[in-house]
């Protein structure tokens, strides 16, 4: 039985760690403006944020008129995306990261298109029916659409 | 052979044909080092780089509804995983129906076993939490049995404002043809002929909240493997074993920290091999408390308590030392390991990590790796490093 009262040292000393954590854990967001964009063609002005999340964690593959849904992100690292993830889609984006892998390495999914700079992911959804991706506020042009957010 | 992707391009205008095949990868190197005991090659004493991972992943997907997967691995491991490279999984996956709020498909070929929340993807680096899984469950020792199985599998998703349900149920050959596996299923029989594969039943229920931070797993499984016997063979031919393992599955991410565990009960039996000497049945137990917390995209630490009962009813081993006479000590029966670890994502492409476990107990160490098995060490100490890029 020792293992057993090991095991409950080690979950209260992990326990306490986690609970200490939390508090440390409501990081500043920003506030700056990002706002999820389209293909202008795409007849999708409004999405629930249910519906933006299967998107892009690559659960929903269509739109609605059939169309495949091409998604576009900037890397992991980049700090729109991280905005994007918190702010629209309100998950972090290491958990975009694992879902995507998850789905890549087990061959059950593909992970979406990534592209370097926000100009690149105006010029990409401007010219691929299907597409969607995020833009900053002042990036945002007639070139693409914002999707709005219905609760 | 996904190459042919001619006319695709008019069909989904603004695509192009590369656009429908993607290629992944990852190439690790990774160094152990032991005070006592060997884990993945000589490790104990001046250590051991006798552990690489290296894999190419393709997927083609010419309409939304077809995808065809395939990854080739090439894992070396020490003793029980010695090179070459192998079709880590292979298969085709039709999508009947993907709507908003349902998804259902099928997938035909060798598709990877859906265990618990790491065994889908536990050859690639960067979907670990760690170098090496929690032993307890992911054991590397029998790990091709638990890999991936040839045949069917049924999947299904229903998504709603409450979460979404994803269920995955499988038909299928698992993978027995190694001797690691031969070896930790048959134990220390002497004997001549193999296993076999046989027809076998696996599924898994996963729960995830829309937000991803709570995910409940449960697993499921019947792995059936039949018996071939050799020359002057001591076991007979009608001999089967059977492992049911079920694990329960629990995280919760936050922005900074996650917290997982994994409980598992995994039921063996051993039976008509010809002589009541060799009839076995036993529930080994598994169970790890693992913690991550995120210093910042770049850094992170684990921390995990690991478990490991080969038999539930005698969880000191003692019985099963007094039964071989003593042949075989008690420690041989269990394991606890104490692990930390430190993350480091240079970039998104390439991770270095490190940990240290402080390790009790053998259960899950390989005897293809300790040939002695009989002879190793009941307290014990392993330290890894470990390189990892990806594209």
């Amino acid at each position: 039985m020792k293992g057993i009262s090991d095991f409950c040292v080690w979950g209260a000393l992990l326990f306490t760690l986690l609970v200490t954590l939390t508090f440390a854990d409501n990081a500043l967001s920003s506030s700056d403006g990002v706002e999820a964009v389209v293909h202008p063609g795409t007849e999708t002005h409004t999405l629930s944020r249910n519906l933006l999340r299967s998107i892009f964690s690559m659960r929903l593959r269509t739109w609605q008129n059939g169309l495949p849904i091409i998604v576009f992100v900037l890397p992991d690292d980049a700090p729109l995306h991280s905005r994007f993830a918190k702010q629209k889609l309100n998950i972090f984006p290491y958990q975009l990261r694992s879902a995507w892998d998850r789905m890549v390495y087990s061959g059950t999914g593909q992970a979406p298109f990534v592209v370097q700079t926000e100009e690149e992911m105006r010029s990409r959804i401007a010219s691929t029916p299907g597409a969607i991706g995020y833009l900053d506020d002042s990036k945002i042009d007639d070139s693409v659409q914002i999707v709005h957010i219905s609760e | 052979m996904f190459l042919s992707g001619t006319g695709l391009a008019e069909e989904q205008p603004g695509l192009k044909n590369q656009d429908l095949f993607k290629i992944n990868g990852f190439v690790s190197q990774g160094y152990i080092k032991t005070n006592r005991n060997n884990f993945f090659g000589h490790s104990n004493n001046s250590g051991s780089f006798d552990f690489r991972e290296i894999g190419l992943t393709a997927s083609l997907r010419p309409t939304p509804r077809l995808q065809l997967s395939g990854q080739l691995l090439h894992r070396r491991a020490g003793e029980g995983s010695s090179g070459g490279v192998h079709i880590d999984f292979g298969f085709m996956d039709y999508n009947f129906i993907n709507t908003p709020s349902a998804e259902i498909g099928i997938r035909l070929g060798r598709t990877k076993n859906p265990f618990g929340f790491y065994n889908d993807t536990r050859d690639v680096p960067f979907t670990r939490p760690s170098i090496l899984l929690p032993q307890s469950i992911y054991f590397d020792r029998t790990r091709n049995l638990a890999l991936a199985s040839d045949g069917g599998q049924l999947y299904g998703e229903s998504r709603a404002d409450w979460g979404n349900i994803t269920v995955q149920f499988g038909v299928g050959y698992p993978q027995v043809g190694d001797r690691s596996t031969e070896l930790s299923l048959l134990g220390q029989i002497p004997h001549s002929g193999n296993l076999k594969s046989r027809a076998s039943y696996l599924g898994r229920i996963l729960y995830e909240q829309p937000s991803g931070r709570l995910r409940l797993a449960v697993s499921g499984s019947q792995v059936n493997t039949g018996y071939d016997s050799g020359e002057g063979d001591i076991l007979n031919s009608s001999g089967s074993v059977k492992f049911y393992p079920v694990i329960l599955s629990a995280q919760y991410n936050a922005e900074r920290w996650s917290i997982t565990s994994e409980y598992a009960l995994r039921h063996f039996r051993m039976s008509n091999f010809g002589d009541p000497k060799f009839e076995q049945h036993l529930t080994g137990e598994s169970f790890y408390l693992q913690g991550t917390y995120r210093f910042s995209p770049s850094w992170e630490a684990v921390l995990r308590y690991d478990l490991l009962f080969a038999d539930r009813k005698d969880r000191s081993g003692k019985k099963f030392a007094a039964k071989t006479g003593y042949q075989y000590p008690a420690h041989n029966q269990y394991a606890r390991d104490f692990t930390v670890g430190l993350r480091w994502n240079i970039t998104p492409a390439i991770m270095l990590s490190t940990e240290y476990h402080r390790i009790n107990g053998t259960a899950w160490l390989s005897s293809l790796d300790n040939p002695d098995i009989a002879h190793t060490e009941k307290n014990w100490n392993l330290f890894a490093v470990q390189a990892s890029y990806r594209f």
